[in-house]
């Protein structure tokens, strides 16, 4: 095997990610993705200010380490994993993949390459949660916290969950569409199990029909079952850690968002050198 | 006609008795072996019961508790999501000794054993102790007693005030005619020679239960199983329970509960420093520090109540002992802006009709009947002060801050809110200003 033809060739996977990252950087999405999580997060803030309008008191942890600053990161996880769901499928689609391939690329060099390109873009995503917040610190004066730096550095793993799931996806499809419905699909699913999940535990088993307390068993082993597959509980955790306030959970939710990763990104490698360029 | 006048009168009178059926649904019991529960909560007692569907008892370690199992009528109450023990209706002893297990071991069998609770404040008083056999037959005794001379004080007391009735009387009748008989008298003259009212006495000021039978439970912190032997050797059905025994992860930290001056009655909790109070407009606030102790929050959950939901990944503070001998600091940065003393405060309703109320200072010379509704320390937080990040803490009367006392307090500005719209829009420009550059640099 050549030098250039390497586990993981330092120059090659530069060449790739550069390209894909200078294209994502022109394009329009990272900044309208961006935008319209920010307008959520400023519809929910608005809704907070006038909670203590209302009371004239609100007693609370730092609200934009906690609820305000994590819709934005679920609507900014969801593009990203679109985009990395689609980054193999479409190359593959089109045949730049097979290309690729004749020169010096291969698998593992190439996952990698897209993997870093969409953490990069998120980085960018970073730089504007800090003005924006930032910004919503000096306009509302509720306070630009260590909680809120921690919870922006812990989000930077739980975003890297989803993309290595959506570079998952995209190494199991073939075409562009399918990419796109199998990511939709199970984000919606997971969604579904994650809010199902919740309103049954709160029904009181007593009241339950019948019917509904074999599905909330069912529901409850699912999520059991789907707990450390789904990216979606590995945010769920991080949450959890940056509200209770505990280091041991934060750092547990950094490694094992590591762990996630480096298994999904290794799985996808895996199974791209055995699909091949063609699928 | 009459076939129809029947057909609605049967329809009508169904639809009547369906309708106070379902007005009147019984709940249904069922027998069931359960504990009764008296747990120390880390400031006093606590009474519970468990029931079937609970499989564990939770409790605080090297702290006596007393449990007693009881067979009863247990009814799922669909208003609380909880089951309810119907004592009246049923409440049989299970006699036997309760054993304690530890990895299959037994490490202790106890006997039932008198106890009662002594409330030194009185019966609606923050603290209660557990006394046991001797000590608890001992304060019972003490507590009878005082009850006792309290009644024999009190018809003393009755006659005092007749004998007081009558010499009023006499007085009254005396001045009449002394001021007949062209005597006058100045109004310190008359107060001087008045008969002095009697004084009612006070009742006793603490309270004990009566002694009863309950096995205590002192252990270190560990997870354990329970069950009762019958005299006659066998294991009774259904008493084996887990019992989990736990400690407070950390002590000595201070909470407050702030009384909102615009809503009185809705007391916020504010026991975790990383909690901001957060403000905005003039409001007064009325801060009440406490010690307080951390514990896990399905463990004391499961304490104060064994149906109560929490999670065991998460921790709460308790509450233990108010703090009083300290002054309130209200700080920007390093400057103190105010010291607040605390003080007793009544809440007096808005005479008439209007709804609303006042809170004003206690006086105990202008309301001696009265007792004050709280105590606290008064913070005014004037619409004048600056938005921006403020501090409280308290300090030691010998000085120096009291250990956990420090808070954040934030004047929000309300009125931006929309702005933050605009904000959200900026990424937007700068993605126009990098398509622009890359137009130049294609087409220059």
């Amino acid at each position: 095997m050549s030098k250039e033809k390497g586990f993981l060739s330092t120059k090659t996977i530069k060449v790739l990610t550069r390209r894909d990252f200078v294209s994502a950087l022109h394009g329009w999405g990272i900044y309208v993705v961006t935008v319209i999580s920010f307008l959520l997060s400023s519809f929910f803030l608005g809704r907070y200010l006038g909670g203590i309008r209302e009371n004239n008191i609100r007693i609370s942890p730092d609200p934009l380490s906690g609820f305000l600053f994590f819709p934005s990161v679920i609507i900014i996880s969801l593009y990203l994993t679109i985009l990395s769901s689609v980054s193999v499928s479409r190359e593959r689609d089109q045949g730049t993949l097979e290309i690729l391939f004749y020169g010096p690329v291969n698998s593992s060099a190439f996952i990698f390459s897209k993997y870093l390109k969409e953490m990069l873009t998120y980085l960018i995503i970073v730089v504007f949660f800090f003005a924006y917040f930032w910004g919503v610190s000096g306009l509302t004066n509720l306070g630009f916290s260590l909680g809120l730096v921690k919870a922006i550095f812990l989000s930077i793993f739980l975003v890297s969950c989803w993309i290595s799931f959506g570079l998952f996806i995209s190494s199991l499809t073939s075409r562009v569409r399918n990419s796109i419905l199998w990511v939709v699909g199970v984000f919606g699913a997971l969604w579904a199990l994650y809010f199902g999940q919740g309103l049954l535990l709160s029904l009181s088993t007593e009241e339950m029909p019948a019917f509904l307390s074999y599905i909330g068993g069912a529901v409850s082993v699912i999520y059991q079952a789907v707990w450390w597959i789904s990216p979606l509980s590995y945010l769920s955790r991080g949450m959890d850690a940056v509200n209770v306030g505990s280091i041991w959970l934060y750092g547990m939710s950094i490694l094992y968002s590591i762990i996630y990763s480096v298994v999904l990104i290794i799985l996808s490698i895996f199974i791209l050198k055995k699909k091949g360029v063609r699928g | 006609m009459r076939k129809i006048v029947i057909f609605w009168g049967v329809f009508f009178g169904l639809l009547l008795h369906l309708q106070a059926t379902s007005m009147a649904q019984a709940p249904i019991m069922s027998e069931q072996l359960v504990y009764s529960l008296n747990v120390y909560n880390g400031k006093g007692y606590g009474g519970a019961f468990t029931p079937q569907t609970e499989d564990t008892i939770y409790l605080i370690a090297n702290k006596n508790s007393a449990i007693f199992a009881r067979t009863t009528l247990v009814y799922f109450w669909p208003i609380t999501a909880k089951f309810m023990a119907g004592w009246q209706t049923l409440n049989e002893k299970v006699e036997g000794s309760l054993e304690i297990l530890k990895e299959g071991k037994l490490v202790k069998s106890l006997k039932p054993q008198d106890n009662s609770l002594y409330y030194p404040e009185g019966y609606w008083g923050e603290n209660s102790v557990l006394s046991i056999d001797e000590e608890a037959r001992t304060y019972y005794e003490k507590y009878k007693k005082a009850v006792d001379e309290y009644y024999q004080k009190i018809s003393e007391f009755y006659k005092a005030r007749i004998e007081h009735r009558k010499k009023m009387d006499e007085f009254l009748e005396e001045i009449k005619k002394r001021r007949e008989a062209g005597e006058e008298f100045t109004s310190q003259e008359i107060e001087k020679s008045i008969p002095k009212e009697p004084k009612p006495p006070e009742g006793p000021k603490f309270y004990t239960t009566e002694p009863r039978q309950d096995y205590i439970i002192n252990l270190p912190a560990g997870t354990y199983r329970i069950r009762i032997r019958a005299e006659g050797g066998t294991i009774i059905q259904d008493s084996q329970k887990n019992l989990v025994v736990f400690t407070s992860r950390r002590t000595g930290g201070t909470g407050y509960e702030i009384i909102p001056g615009n809503r009185w009655t809705m007391r916020e909790p504010c026991d975790d420093p990383a909690r901001i109070i957060y403000a905005a407009g003039k409001n007064t606030l009325y801060f009440n520090p406490f010690t307080q102790d951390e514990y896990n929050e399905l463990y004391y959950n499961k304490l104060e109540d064994p149906q109560n939901p929490g999670r065991v990944e998460r921790w709460r503070w308790v509450h233990i002992t108010p703090i009083k001998d300290v002054t309130l600091l209200f700080l920007k940065g390093k400057e103190v802006l105010q010291r607040v003393k605390r003080l007793p405060y009544s809440v007096k309703q808005v005479p008439g009709a209007t709804l609303g109320y006042n809170i004003i200072e206690y006086d105990q010379e202008k309301q001696p009947y009265e007792k004050p509704t709280f105590e606290g320390y008064k913070l005014d937080l004037s619409p004048t002060l600056e938005n921006t990040g403020y501090q409280i803490n308290l300090e030691k009367k010998t000085g120096g801050f009291f250990k956990g006392g420090k808070r954040e307090v934030r004047l929000v500005r309300k009125e931006n809110s929309r702005l933050l719209y605009a904000l959200s829009i900026f990424p937007l420009v700068i993605g126009v200003v990098v398509f622009l550059k890359r137009r130049r640099r294609l087409f220059p």
